[in-house]
């Protein structure tokens, strides 16, 4: 067409030119469009960025997983090459440790077994405390010797201040088996690599009871369990006919049959030969891998309400109890006329009104005894609760405990969420005159039996 | 055309004639061919170049960001308020914190630590006739109360936290086997008296609150238990009322700031002791006094360094200046009542081979005590690979001993797992009354 109008000749130089023209202005776009990405784009980003962002959006199609509520990470510094530093932030804890055996490879094809079967065991105990009654299972006429047990995993916490709160909550269980005369186990082995997370307490409770015969009641608790009622003392002749102790309710198990019908992050089991009989038919579905695996899905089609995921202890307690109620239930009793679990969320906002309202001493909704964070995992990287949330208010629940264990010396917390203290009353120089108000000093569950020998 | 047909009928002249026309045909076809190739190319090279500044312009305008999933962005804003949080509980901010600073101790003001008592024995000995179900004696036994504690904040660094908690596991596992009591303080019970010379005002007040206690027991929150099976002989001590571990020829005479460790020691609950805390304070309270006092003491010691006050060098310098409390005092180094670590980590495995629990000194020591690895905080004296793995093996040593009765031990001494030393039994009553300590042969005492 241009040829009409210009001829031939100037009709090439015109498309040439207008090509040229054509490349120039591209050209020219192009760079204004690299300086302004290399020189900063703001919030549009630049060319790097979106790299970076296509990359993590395929690492995450891969790495599909439910979306975590929380991450907690700690920053990396760079490592530093030198192993002669002294700073504590530069060190790699994990490099420290080293194991110097092999693990002992199990025999897949051997079915799990959590110790040879022992069916004597009240005969051998009951002819043990004959022969030792240095070692009575009472130390009391109405109170049994009590051995709490908790523990933690013997490597640092993927939370950097997970270790902090699991330092609390020893202190806290401290304080209260102090003053309730009860003993603590600490563990932090894991003694059988088969029954590995929420299962490491089967394993454990069996070796305990049956290498502490003078102990008469086993009282398991979580980490992540506090005492909030420090004057509380268990109702031990409430129990005296049972052999198995934990929060919950009768409908929910035996009826429902829902998962959360009762709690296994606090009880208490008599050492007694009914005890290896159930720890023997709660194991089975505890070995790590296909066999808890395929227990979940069981569970989870057994019970109400449960989530789809991997065989959990508590879950397997309300299947047997429910399944075979009438082979365990007349030994077991489901407490719910005081905490022996509390569930976080519905106290830990009235802490103040039971501050104003009520005293320590009911173990109840006025004042409970144990307050217990699950699914707060402040261990881990991942819990199920703001990071937030859970933390302060395990801080206020520690400090609402230690205020009670404070006032005995005088002393008090200057509010829930303050790590200082503050004085309560003046020094006395008649200081045995001073009357703790609790009666935590000298209670009578503490006093000693005097002997004649 | 025309012309090719033309050279052939005159086939036999010059072919050479055909050769340059073919080429400038073939060349002139080759031209056109060329060009048509530039042409391509060139609207290739522009459709591309288009391509990209389409893709740049767009990304410029409307960003990338909206094509992928939000959750990035979420997790991101999560992290950031998850590291802020952490941060915020990690300072020492606290929301009780006044506004203007607590005023220190003027030179001149005498700071007590409490209300002057003066018969103390005799209120306590009245207390006890009064309630016969609390003595301090239980079963032949003194009562003793373990104290020990930490600050209330988290440590500059989370390793610090982690063995915090294995020292007080390590402090409960002896205390159950030998039936001690445990204090854990966390709280700062006098403001004055901060950092290491807090225990002075927390042993006081658990003294006079427990008048059933015979004996407390303060020990460092860096000193771990080795021997799990050695008692405190407290029948060598029935004239005394301060056990400590030291050197007297360091004390008396070389005047040295290492003579004595008041990082592991026992104070009698009584009047005496009372009065050795009111004379051992004043060199406490933070300020002016205690940097005083910590030129004086750095004058009258000798190695000691420039800094302020500390509790230990207050203490011999107390003992040295007044000899009088020496008469009721223990220098006690036939066992390791404190025992500095750098001498006998290296030397478990040896240990482990030669002897056995029970003897509390060299040879298997009481108690290993990690002067200046101070874990909690960011920098100590001594490396950190050296410190850490040092307290593991303490810690794993101790462990050892107590896991014995259960049938494990663990796989090497830095090693956190744990290997079976003994198959399980039908009758495992044989092996309780062999192996725990409480009512085993193995407990000696002195």
């Amino acid at each position: 067409m241009l040829d009409r109008i210009f001829g031939p000749r100037r009709s090439r130089q015109f498309h040439r030119l207008l090509r040229n023209g054509k490349v120039t202005i591209l050209c020219l776009v192009l760079t204004v469009v690299v300086l302004r990405g290399n020189l900063g784009a703001g919030k549009f980003g630049t060319p790097e960025q979106d790299f970076k962002e296509i990359r993590e959006t395929f690492y995450q199609y891969r790495s599909r997983r439910a979306e975590p509520r929380r991450v907690l990470e700690e920053l990396q510094t760079e490592q530093t090459t030198s192993s002669a530093t002294n700073n504590y932030a530069e060190f790699d804890i994990n490099k420290l440790f080293v194991d110097e055996e092999e693990d002992v490879k199990k025999n897949p094809n051997e079915p799990y077994s959590i110790g040879p079967k022992i069916s004597d065991w009240d005969e051998q105990r009951g002819e043990w405390l004959k022969q030792n009654p240095n070692f009575p299972n009472f130390v009391n006429p109405n109170k049994p010797r009590v051995l709490l047990v908790t523990g933690s995993s013997p490597k640092p916490c993927e939370n950097p201040v997970g270790d902090h709160y699991l330092l609390k909550s020893i202190k806290n269980k401290i304080d209260y088996c102090r003053i309730h005369g009860i003993e603590i186990f600490y563990n932090m082995a894991l003694l059988d690599a088969e029954m590995a997370g929420f299962w490491a307490k089967l394993p454990l409770i069996r070796k305990l009871l049956l290498s502490h015969p003078e102990v008469e009641f086993l009282w398991w608790m979580d980490s992540d369990a506090m005492f909030t009622d420090m004057a509380f003392e268990i109702p031990w002749e409430r129990y005296k006919d049972r052999n198995l102790v934990l929060h919950g309710w009768n409908e929910m198990v035996y009826d429902q049959k829902n998962w959360i019908g009762l709690n296994t992050g606090s009880f208490l089991l008599r050492n007694c030969q009914w005890s290896l009989d159930l720890i023997d038919v709660w194991a089975p579905m505890g070995p790590k891998g296909k066999i808890r695996e395929e227990a979940g899905r069981v569970l989870t089609r057994e019970l109400k309400d449960r989530p789809v995921f991997e065989a959990d202890d508590q879950s397997a307690m309300v299947w047997i109890l429910a399944s075979q109620k009438d082979r365990w239930a007349n030994k077991v009793y489901l407490e719910n006329h005081y905490y022996l679990h509390g569930y976080w969320g519905i106290l830990v906002d009235r802490y103040e009104e039971m501050i104003a309202s009520y005293h320590p001493g009911f173990g109840d909704h006025r004042w409970p005894l144990v307050t217990h964070f699950v699914g707060c995992k402040p261990c881990g990287k991942f819990g199920d609760y703001p990071v937030e949330r859970c933390l302060k208010q395990m801080d206020r629940a520690f400090n609402f405990g230690d205020n009670q264990i404070l006032q005995m010396y005088g002393f008090t917390h200057k509010s829930l969420a303050s790590r200082r203290v503050k004085q309560t009353r003046n020094d006395s120089s008649n200081p045995l005159e001073v009357k703790d108000e609790l009666g935590l000093l000298h209670p009578a569950y503490k006093a000693v039996k005097v002997s004649s020998s | 055309m025309g012309q090719e047909r033309a050279q052939k009928r005159g086939s036999a002249t010059l072919p050479t004639s055909t050769a340059p026309t073919a080429v400038s045909r073939t060349a002139r076809t080759l031209r056109a061919g060329n060009r048509q190739i530039h042409k391509t190319l060139n609207n290739i090279k522009i459709t591309i170049l288009c391509g990209l500044v389409t893709i740049l312009v767009l990304r410029g305008t409307i960003g990338f960001s909206s094509l992928s999933p939000d959750t990035d962005l979420e997790n991101q804003a999560i992290i950031e308020e998850t590291n802020r949080i952490l941060a915020e509980i990690r300072s020492d901010k606290d929301p009780e914190d006044d506004n203007q600073n607590q005023p220190t101790t003027n030179l001149n003001d005498t700071y007590t630590l409490g209300v002057k008592i003066s018969n103390w024995d005799h209120k306590r000995s009245l207390w006890l006739t009064r309630n016969q179900d609390f003595p301090n004696i239980v079963n032949g036994k003194a009562r003793i109360l373990l104290v020990t504690g930490s600050p209330p904040n988290p440590c500059d660094n989370a390793i610090g936290d982690h063995y915090l908690l294995k020292s007080i596991k390590n402090k409960i596992d002896y205390c159950r086997i030998h039936g001690i009591e445990i204090v854990y303080n966390m709280a700062h019970l006098d403001k004055e008296l901060s950092g290491y010379w807090a225990k002075l005002p927390l042993i006081r007040r658990l003294m006079l609150s427990h008048p059933e206690v015979e004996w407390i027991w303060w020990m460092d929150s860096d000193a771990l238990f080795t021997d799990m099976v050695f008692k405190v002989p407290l029948s060598k001590y029935k004239d005394h009322n301060l056990v400590i571990h030291g050197y007297p020829d360091l004390l008396f005479d070389q005047k040295s700031w290492i003579a004595l460790n008041t990082g592991s020691f026992l104070f009698r609950n009584c009047q005496w002791s009372l009065d050795l805390l009111d004379d051992w304070a004043p060199m406490g309270p933070k300020g002016p006094v205690r940097e005083e006092a910590g030129k004086i003491l750095t004058a009258s010691l000798k190695g000691r360094p420039a800094f302020e006050a500390d509790d230990q060098s207050a203490l011999i310098y107390l003992l040295i200046t007044k000899s009088e409390w020496m008469s009721k005092v223990f220098v006690e180094n036939s066992y390791f009542l404190h025992g500095y670590w750098a001498g006998l980590v290296d030397r478990y495995e040896e240990m482990m081979e030669k002897y056995h629990p029970g003897l509390g000194d060299e040879r298997w020591p009481f108690v290993t005590h990690f002067v200046g690895c101070k874990p909690c905080g960011s920098y100590g004296d001594y490396p950190v690979q050296r410190c850490l793995s040092s307290m593991e093996r303490a810690f794993n040593f101790a462990d050892n001993q107590v896991l014995k009765l259960y049938g494990f031990r663990h796989r090497g001494l830095l090693s956190p797992k744990i290997k079976r030393i003994r198959n399980e039994t039908v009758t495992p009553l044989q092996y309780v009354d062999r192996f725990d300590i409480r009512h085993s042969g193995q407990a000696t005492s002195n």
